[in-house]
């Protein structure tokens, strides 16, 4: 009997021990691959003229600092080439999500709203599917006038995706990966 | 599948053109075999009615109006172990019972207690008939059968039990006696274990609460299994069911034996194997809530006279779909999700059974080795176990290439636990015990929670007291807790806090019985639980509910007091019995989420409104009403009703997300048993689950994007009958859920935003003792 005991509790002894005495693991760095954290639209304006930019920037994702936002000011009546470049900065070195958009391209699609100004926006290019993709599109400018524009990048999560050519902003068979609303101009 | 209905019905005719007699008398007495003392308060259940009785203070019991018939009678009492004895009734029968005087000091025993006779208030058990119709669903499933316990559910694939209102970290659960350590902190977190382990379910409050923890704010499940065999040779038994609804097909069996050579070697066997395609709503089939299970589990027991050592290990594995047309993007996305009356049809529509992203893959792996062994009349016990719990959660992803889990969160566990039970003098019987826990957690993908170890110690008394009438029961328990988590930033920032907490708990229940037909039982708990670290470091976008979360590390212990009254009546000729307990929970420090939406969050994706961890006071009060009433000997009623009125008391407003008032009518109708079909029986099962009216106005901040769902009623049918097949009694039974095909959607499930709740769901079931 007293042997049982000392056995038991020799036997819980060391598992105690061997638990609590055991170092923390180093933890390993994270990984969240969805995140975006960073989207600039570069606009090259047809016929010459110096390029613009503009950039939404959140460096550490959701949460934390809070995100900067560069107005859109272009040109009136004019017409630019529109190229938009995803980046994950929280990946070293960063990472170029704008190739995995483009390699998904039938899931993705951009919508680029405009309100308040006289931009046109269009020739999105398009999926391996014909249908809109736009990470490159074309804008034209009308006069002078200030507004917002909202770029917003639709996932398509259905097996297959089904994306449509018709397919509202809102559509109820995607759902928003991006969406900013650039206080835009138009001198 | 056609022609079972009209067998049943056949079977129905033929048994009412027959008369069979009723009014037969089973009397006795029962008597200690040592002491040769009448035991008075003894319990005697006949299984296959329902029925128990006590014995009074000659040791005398008797029943009448019984049926002729077989039937197996359990006797126990506080002071001993069980008797079980097989009877054929067809006269008067008087039973004598010598109870062996038992190693059991303390009553561990829950009597049989089967739908509709439920021991008093705060000890409620789903085994017998009523678990046997729940073979096949999951744990929250067959718990909710209790009256009191309703789901959380994340679809039709995931449900969390919940009591009172409460679930998550405020419920333990025990798994065939080990404190079951998972992430039990999400919603989306279903309970890892086999329901097939079980021969009886067991929700518990109140002093014996404090054998598991000081943190039981909401209660405790008890999931045990059967004792090993006791008797040489082999038992096995298969159990089989197929639902249409998802066309899933369940297979369990067990096998155990006790070495005719060696009688203290016995061993237990079990598995079962789980797969379902997409379920399907009244009006659509959705896309990925397949599912796939695979479980064992191995028992091997040492027992002699004075030692008993026994070893288990389980394996729990599962794949679970996550309906792919619940993902959320940003607000917008869920308010058009609300607004629309369906899914988009491109999630809807397929049979397949096979399970794409998102969903989860949980392993969880419990090696459990119990010692008891005796000295003098001392009763000492040592629990070591070890769990190992793996969770992976795949979501949609943007490239097609990822392979890889969004959550990946891995939890070791260690637990020890030595109690001694002290020998029962003067009618006092006690435990003391202490349980030591060391627990490390590591995470890999998208944070939700931090990595941490934690380690703690705990002791605790519990002492009981019964003479006659009375039985009073009182226990204390502290425990002392440590967490230390560390978490690394992608810039190489590290977050590390240590937590300490302490936490007390008491109970004293008190049990009268009045008389041979009156129970009533009073109870008053303290419950103290530390905050988990989600509620501490929660940092994240919950994509489910469109939000950003966020925890506090301030947050202190909740500490509520619960009390709980309940009475039981049982009239004389034991055709009608009555239940009802009214409890009153006040938690203090009471952790919730309040929404701040002065402090949206901007992300790429737009806004997301901030939900903090906050404590709060907070009241949960409530009745529970159960009865049971034999109209004729063979056909009984048994209503139930459970309200809940849950309040926040700081902000002066209700508390969300609380199950809604429910009524149910079950009537049963119990064929006689013949010689080739025994245990036959019918019922049909209404019950009724109100809107729930109850919720937080938006004055304090906007917390549901959505409306509770309207109240709706669901119709149930069960029949079963055993048939004497080759000499093997084969179980067959049928039941049929949502038998109306209604179109309805629940409170307590996530996924009420975007679809209703399955329709009908006809299962068939196949039990085989071999």
């Amino acid at each position: 009997m007293k042997r049982q005991i000392t056995k038991i509790a020799l036997a819980l002894f060391i598992s105690s021990a061997l638990f609590t005495a055991c170092k923390k693991d180093n933890p390993e760095e994270p990984n969240d691959n969805e995140v975006i954290t960073t989207m600039t639209l570069t606009f090259v304006p047809v016929g010459g003229g110096a390029t613009v930019t503009a950039t939404f920037d959140d460096p550490d994702g959701p949460g934390g600092a809070a995100p900067t936002q560069q107005p859109i000011s272009l040109a009136a009546s004019k017409t630019y080439n529109v190229t938009v470049v995803l980046l994950d900065k929280t990946k070293s070195p960063v990472a170029n999500i704008t190739t995995e958009v483009a390699t998904e391209s039938d899931a993705h699609r951009f919508y680029y709203a405009p309100s308040g100004t006289n931009i046109t926006v269009g020739n999105l290019n398009n999926d391996g599917n014909g249908l809109p993709l736009g990470i490159t599109s074309t804008w034209t400018t009308g006069a002078a006038a200030s507004g917002t524009l909202k770029v917003v990048l639709r996932h398509y999560e259905g097996t297959p995706p089904n994306k449509a050519l018709g397919d509202p902003i809102d559509s109820p068979k995607s759902d928003t990966d991006i969406e900013v609303d650039f206080t835009t101009t138009v001198i | 599948m056609k022609f079972i209905v009209p067998i049943f019905f056949f079977i129905a005719f033929a048994n009412i053109t027959v008369a069979q007699p009723c009014t037969l008398k089973l009397y006795g007495h029962v008597v200690d075999i040592d002491t040769k003392q009448n035991l008075i308060s003894a319990n005697i259940s006949i299984k296959e009615l329902n029925k128990q009785i006590t014995t009074d203070d000659k040791g005398d019991f008797v029943f009448d109006r019984l049926c002729a018939g077989d039937y197996t009678i359990i006797i126990s009492h506080v002071n001993c172990d069980d008797v079980e004895k097989k009877i054929t009734l067809t006269n008067n029968f008087h039973l004598d019972v010598l109870m062996p005087h038992s190693r059991k000091l303390l009553n561990e025993v829950v009597v049989d207690a089967q739908k509709g006779i439920q021991n008093t208030g705060f000890k409620k058990e789903l085994s017998g008939r009523a678990l046997e119709e729940t073979k096949g669903l999951s744990l929250a499933e067959a718990l909710s059968r209790i009256n009191g316990v309703t789901m959380l559910q994340t679809g039709s694939t995931i449900a969390k039990p919940v009591i009172h209102g409460l679930h998550g970290n405020r419920i333990l659960t025990i798994n065939n006696g080990v404190r079951q350590e998972g992430q039990q902190w999400g919603n989306e977190h279903a309970p890892e274990i086999d329901p097939f382990i079980a021969s009886k379910l067991v929700v518990i409050k109140g002093v014996d609460e404090l054998r598991y923890g000081s943190d039981a704010i909401g209660g405790v499940i008890l999931v045990e299994p059967k004792a090993l065999r006791d008797k040489p040779g082999y038992a096995a038994e298969v159990n089989t069911a197929y639902f249409t609804n998802n066309r899933q097909y369940v297979v369990s069996g067990v096998f155990e034996n006790q070495l005719k050579k060696q009688p203290a070697f016995r061993y237990r066997l079990q598995g079962t194997y789980k797969k379902g395609a997409n379920a399907t709503t009244p009006n659509y089939r959705l896309n990925n809530t397949g599912s796939e299970e695979k479980n064992f589990s191995i028992t091997a027991g040492w027992k002699k006279e004075k030692f008993n050592t026994e070893l288990f290990y389980s394996q729990f594995a599962t794949k679970v779909g996550i309906f792919i047309g619940s993902h959320i993007g940003n607000l917008t996305d869920l308010q058009i999700a609300i607004a629309a009356p369906k899914p988009d049809d491109v999630f809807l529509g397929q049979t397949t059974s096979k399970i794409q992203r998102p969903y989860q893959d949980v392993v969880h792996h419990l090696l459990k080795s119990k010692t008891t062994f005796y000295k003098a009349e001392n009763k000492f016990s040592v629990l070591l176990a070890g769990q190992f719990n793996h969770r992976r959660e795949f979501d949609l992803v943007r490239s097609r290439s990822n392979k890889s889990p969004q959550l990946d969160l891995s939890i070791y566990t260690l637990s020890q636990d030595i109690t001694w039970e002290h020998p029962r003098k003067n009618n006092f019987s006690g435990v003391v015990g202490v349980a030591f826990m060391q627990q490390n957690n590591s995470y890999s993908g998208r944070y939700f929670i931090p990595n941490y170890f934690s380690y703690s110690f705990g002791s605790y008394a519990i002492e009981k007291w019964s003479k006659q009438k009375w039985e009073l029961q009182a226990g204390l328990r502290y425990d002392n807790k440590t967490i230390n988590t560390t978490r690394l930033k992608f810039n190489g920032d590290t977050l590390n806090y240590d937590f300490h907490f302490s936490t007390f708990a008491s109970s004293f229940n008190a049990l009268y019985k009045a008389g041979n037909n009156w129970k009533l039982n009073t109870n008053i708990s303290l419950a103290s639980r530390a905050p988990h670290v989600n509620e501490l470091l929660s940092d994240g976008i919950h994509h489910g509910t469109a939000t950003y979360e966020k925890g506090d590390i301030n947050l202190q212990p909740e500490q509520a007091i619960n009390v709980n009254a309940g009475i039981n009546f049982q009239n004389t000729h034991q055709t009608f019995n009555f239940d009802i307990n009214i409890y009153s929970n006040n938690i203090r420090n009471f952790i919730y989420q309040q929404p701040r939406p002065d402090m949206p969050v901007l992300t790429i994706a737009g806004a997301f409104p901030l939900i903090e961890y906050k404590q709060t006071n907070a009241v949960l009060s409530g009745v529970d009403v159960a009865a049971s009433y034999k109209i004729t000997p063979r056909f009984e009623w048994n209503p139930k009703l459970s309200v809940l009125y849950a309040w926040n008391k700081s902000t002066n407003d209700w508390l969300i997300w609380m199950p809604a008032n429910r009524v149910s009518n079950e009537l049963v109708y119990n064929f006689t048993d013949k010689k080739t079909f025994a245990n036959s029986y019918l019922s049909v099962d209404v019950t009724n689950v109100m809107m729930q009216k109850r919720m937080p106005s938006e004055a304090n901040g906007k917390q549901d994007y959505k409306l509770p769902p309207a109240g709706y009623t669901l119709v149930s049918l069960n029949a079963s009958s055993t048939v004497n097949l080759l000499k093997t009694p084969v179980t067959f039974s049928i039941s049929v859920r949502n038998a109306l095909n209604t179109v309805y959607r629940d409170y307590l499930n996530n996924m009420r935003y975007f679809t209703d709740e399955m329709g009908r769901n006809i299962n068939v079931r196949l039990k085989v003792p071999l």
